[in-house]
């Protein structure tokens, strides 16, 4: 079930991947992480991020559990499984081979 | 966790799941807020930022559950639902499309099983395609079946050793023979065959072997039995090779158990195989004609080449007989064992697909007319976004589950039908069981699937293709251009059509049958009780003479019985033993193929079965011991020798005794009897007195009893008296003469029973088709009754104008119908049973029911429509 030959698609799955890795974390602050790390440039759709969330998970790729919050409410928390780990490894593979690709194609032009 | 399991799992826990989505989204949603207010916004203007952020709340819900399982499914099973709701909605328009379904499947289901079992499934051989049967012929006749008999086993003997076309033949000849010993004395179906008969067919037996070219050469006792026997007699005791068995009073080794699905000519029931060992004199005579030969074509080797090189080496082989040469023919073993069914059957299933047909024709006008009504919802779906494949993939799942109910009670109809349909199987494939296999259901569950997308698709698509704004503005008063009207009326022309093509095939079978029945067979059929006796035990001629009419004089004494008589073949049950003969006086070369069936008959069998003197007298007690030979012909011979002039007093003799023989003289004729079966042409037949039989003659016979009473209630006492004469004599195969005539009809009567019945159901849903587009229009048009009315028109107008609308559709499905009636009759009949009947007779009747019932169906809604209250129909609007 690898989607990840569909660049836009593999992008923010990837995205969401890097974000997750970092800890468990939930729906809302991987909005706004990616937002901030891109120096607001990617803006993620709410209407793009829920459905992905939910099809990474049924992948098996991250799981999710629900536990408190920092200002103490109770929210759906993601955070990375082993096979995640894996498809996380072999996207930035991708990323970082394709990035290369363009970025010669550009330098040469 | 796979993922499917993991889909699976959240498709169980749905509620909590959706609980569990709403809470993300709406902790997102808050967490938005709360952020927007820390930054500096108002708690009001930060709600609003944040919902306006996040977009549409309910789509993006949408878009995620779509991730959780199998959306395509889910949606076909929200579309199944709700098509079951709108069925029970409707139940009447249920019921009606069920029962139609059902009776168009249930046919169809039922007989494709027949056809399964009896047409498509492989022969018991290997590669069963390359068998063919040959037979001798009489090449001059045009009509192949009746000018064929049997070979002799002196051809098989030469086509053996000079044929190019074939890789082998393998011979095989009449021979019950009666088992003792363990058990019950039994006498069994048996064949003495060729020791290549295995090799031939590529059927070798499952336990043992096959019995060697030694054995057979040699005479040795050796015997193949069949599964059943093996089963029945030995209880399947895997010892029973090499075991001893008596046959005929005589041991034989059991060498060999043949398969349980193996079977071959003439019959299922054979038991028995043993060495066909021709003496000496068998294997030169051209003129024993009792085998029969099945051969194995070479690889490449037409059949119109191999008869093309038989035919010349036949030619050849039979050069010098004194009879002159004589051609062969040969057909393909298949054709052999199914006969007649395979006609009957191509017809029987042409039948039922013309009755899905106008089942699904039927549908499809009935959804067509619904889904007008049902226009302002399919509106309002397409207002509310429904995609135009979206709404015809609702339609079609609602076909789809209106199909599936269907096929579940055509199923129920079906097995009835199929146990009808066992009679149906040729003889030659014996008893064979029809069953709901996975085969019959595959094919059920894909002429269902058709049959949805051939009813479903017009509806469908015409619905899906609706202006969802003209569907809203008309008010629900449903919107059918003339288009439709053309298209639906089309529909009803035919099923018209249709309908009369099975009513009329129906009728002309139904003649058919009448004529079939009315067969003369030549006597008075009903009363007789038969049953066969081996008499191998009683081999000196005298003795056995003697034997039989003691026993048929003791049977006359037994009370309830009229008359009992002996013959050597029971009528209608024997093709075989035709010998040949020669006139005194006739010339060489006025002989060739002159061939009799050969009976020889006890001195009251004419008087018991009643047979019909027209010339000469019947064998009288004097008879028997008459120095000279008597015989008496049947018609049939007398006409190919005496046209103008009396046989009586002419002699004839059988010709492989020479000088030798007796010279027969010929003391009467009769009308013939129809020995070689009910369906059979008459053949030439010679009967001679079993006194006069001592030179040619078979050792087996059958006794013919004449009863007051029921036949079956005498044979106990029928028992008796045999075994008070000799107690260890076995009795086989009783039966009585309407058992064997209806048996050897069943073809012809299952297939007329189930084609009448086809035709009155097709009839029946052409008739509710029309009704149903007639009554619909006055629905639709009840408007435009109020205002002619209002503005003059009387009721009977009305009624005459819808009236002659049904009317027209009626008669041109009745003209197309007709004019394909009149191809498809003549098709029939003749293929069938090589019977013309009146055609003429059959459409006037036809025409007359079809126009009474349609009269009928036009009559209830155009009265309906001419009893349409102006005042009310237009306040309606």
């Amino acid at each position: 079930m690898a989607k990840s030959s569909d660049l836009i698609q593999g992008t923010l799955d990837l995205l969401i991947l890097k974000t997750v890795s970092l800890g468990p974390v939930h729906g809302w602050a991987i909005a706004k992480r990616i937002q901030q790390m891109s120096n607001e440039v990617l803006l993620v759709q709410q209407g793009s991020l829920y459905p992905a969330l939910h099809r990474l998970e049924h992948q098996g790729w991250i799981q999710s559990e629900t536990r408190e919050t920092e200002s103490g409410r109770v929210a759906k928390f993601y955070s990375l499984t082993r096979d995640g780990k894996k498809q996380l490894e072999k996207e930035l593979g991708q990323w970082e081979r394709l990035s290369g690709a363009i970025g010669l194609v550009v330098k040469h032009s | 966790m796979s993922p499917f399991l993991r889909k699976l799992r959240w498709l169980i826990n749905r509620s909590a799941k959706e609980a569990e989505l709403r809470e993300e989204l709406q902790f997102h949603l808050e967490e938005e807020v709360e952020q927007r207010t820390e930054s500096g916004q108002s708690n009001r203007q930060a709600g609003l930022a944040a919902r306006r952020d996040f977009g549409n709340v309910m789509r993006v819900g949408g878009e995620t559950r779509q991730q959780w399982g199998w959306p395509r499914a889910e949606q076909f099973a929200r579309d199944a639902i709700y098509g079951i709701r709108q069925l029970r909605r409707n139940p009447g328009f249920t019921a009606v499309a069920i029962a139609t379904l059902a009776l168009g499947i249930g046919g169809i289901t039922a007989i494709f099983s027949a056809v399964d079992t009896i047409l498509i499934r492989p022969l018991p051989y290997t590669d069963p395609d390359r068998l063919v049967m040959v037979w001798d012929w009489e090449g001059e006749k045009e009509k192949a079946s009746d000018s064929r008999f049997m070979p002799t086993p002196a051809e098989w003997v030469e086509w053996r050793r000079l044929n190019t076309v074939f890789t082998d033949l393998a011979c095989s000849q009449p021979g019950d023979l009666t088992i003792s010993g363990d058990g019950e004395p039994e006498q069994l179906p048996s064949r003495k065959v060729t020791w290549n008969f295995w090799s031939v067919l590529g059927a070798p037996p499952i336990l043992g072997r096959a019995f060697t070219q030694e054995e057979d050469e040699n005479s040795a006792r050796v015997v193949v039995i069949s599964h059943g026997l093996w089963q029945r007699r030995f209880g399947g005791d895997p010892s029973i090779i090499g075991r001893k068995i008596s046959l005929n009073d005589e041991p034989y080794v059991v060498v060999g158990v043949m398969p349980s699905g193996f079977y071959f000519l003439p019959s299922r029931e054979i038991d028995l195989w043993v060495p066909a060992s021709f003496p000496p004199w068998m294997r030169k005579s051209l003129s024993w004609h009792d085998a029969q030969i099945v051969a194995r074509l070479k690889p490449g080797i037409t059949l119109q080449h191999a008869w093309q090189s038989m035919h010349a080496l036949s030619m050849q082989v039979t050069a010098k007989n004194f009879r002159g040469p004589r051609s062969i023919q040969m057909f393909p073993l298949r054709d052999e064992i199914t006969g007649r069914t395979r006609t009957a059957l191509i017809l029987l299933i042409s039948a039922a697909a013309a009755l899905l047909l106008i089942a699904c024709v039927n549908l499809a006008n009935l959804l067509l007319s619904r889904s007008s009504a049902r226009n302002r919802e399919v509106a309002v779906r397409a207002a509310l976004g429904a995609g135009r494949g979206r709404l015809v993939a609702q339609f079609l799942t609602e076909c789809l589950v209106l199909a599936a109910l269907g096929t579940v009670a055509g199923l129920i109809l079906a097995l009835p039908a199929m146990s009808f349909l066992e009679r149906l199987v040729p003889q030659t494939m014996g008893a064979t069981r029809l069953t709901l296999d996975w085969r019959v259901l595959g094919f059920c569950s894909a002429a269902a699937i058709v049959a949805a997308i051939a009813f479903g698709l017009a509806p469908a698509l015409r619905g899906a293709c609706l202006d969802p704004q003209e569907g809203l503005r008309d008010g629900g008063r449903g919107a059918a251009g003339v288009r439709s009207h053309w298209f639906q009326h089309s529909l009803v022309v035919v099923e018209t059509a249709l309908a009369v093509v099975l009513l009329t095939c129906g009728g002309q079978l139904l003649q058919t049958f009448q004529h079939l029945r009315n067969t003369d067979v030549g006597f008075k059929s009903e009363k007789l009780l038969t049953f066969e006796l081996p008499m191998f035990r009683y081999k000196d001629f005298h003795r056995r003479v003697a034997y039989i009419n003691s026993l048929t004089d003791s049977i006359r004494t037994i009370p309830g019985v009229v008359n009992a008589g002996a013959i050597n073949h029971i009528p209608f049950t024997n093709i075989a033993t035709a010998t040949f003969y020669w006139l005194e006086g006739q010339p060489a070369n006025e002989i060739k193929d002159q061939v009799a069936l050969m009976r020889n008959v006890s001195r009251d069998y004419f008087t018991t079965v009643g047979a019909t003197l027209l010339d000469g007298k019947l064998f009288t007690p004097s008879d028997q011991s008459s120095s000279v030979p008597l015989a008496i012909v049947n018609e049939s011979l007398a006409a190919r020798h005496f046209r103008n002039r009396s046989p009586i007093g002419q002699r004839f003799k059988y010709g492989n005794h020479g000088e030798k023989g007796y010279w027969y003289t010929i003391v009467g004729v009769v009308k013939p009897i129809r020995d070689a079966g009910v369906l059979e042409d008459m053949k030439p037949t010679i009967y001679r007195l079993n006194e006069h039989c001592d030179q040619i003659g078979t050792l087996d016979t059958g006794i013919i009893v004449r009863t007051a009473v029921t036949p079956s209630s005498i044979v106990p006492a029928v028992r008796q008296a045999i075994a008070s004469l000799d107690a260890s004599q076995p009795i086989s195969r009783i039966r009585t003469i309407e058992e064997i005539v209806d048996r050897q009809l069943s073809t012809p009567t299952q297939s007329t029973a189930l084609l009448s019945a086809f035709a009155v159901l097709a009839l029946l849903l052409a008739s509710i088709g029309l009704y149903g587009v007639l009554s619909y229009a006055v629905t639709q048009r009840t408007n435009e009754i109020g205002v002619r009315m209002a503005l003059g028109a009387t009721s009977g107008d009305i009624l005459f104008s819808f009236g002659r609308q049904g009317l027209l559709l009626t008669l041109t499905g009745l003209a197309i119908g007709l004019g394909l009636a009149a191809i498809a009759a003549r098709w029939l009949t003749v293929l069938l049973y090589d019977f013309q009947p009146d055609f003429i007779p059959t459409v006037a009747l036809v025409s007359l029911i079809l126009l009474a019932v349609a009269l009928l169906a036009c009559f209830v809604p155009a009265r309906r429509a001419s009893c349409v209250d102006p005042v009310v129909a237009l306040r309606s609007e």
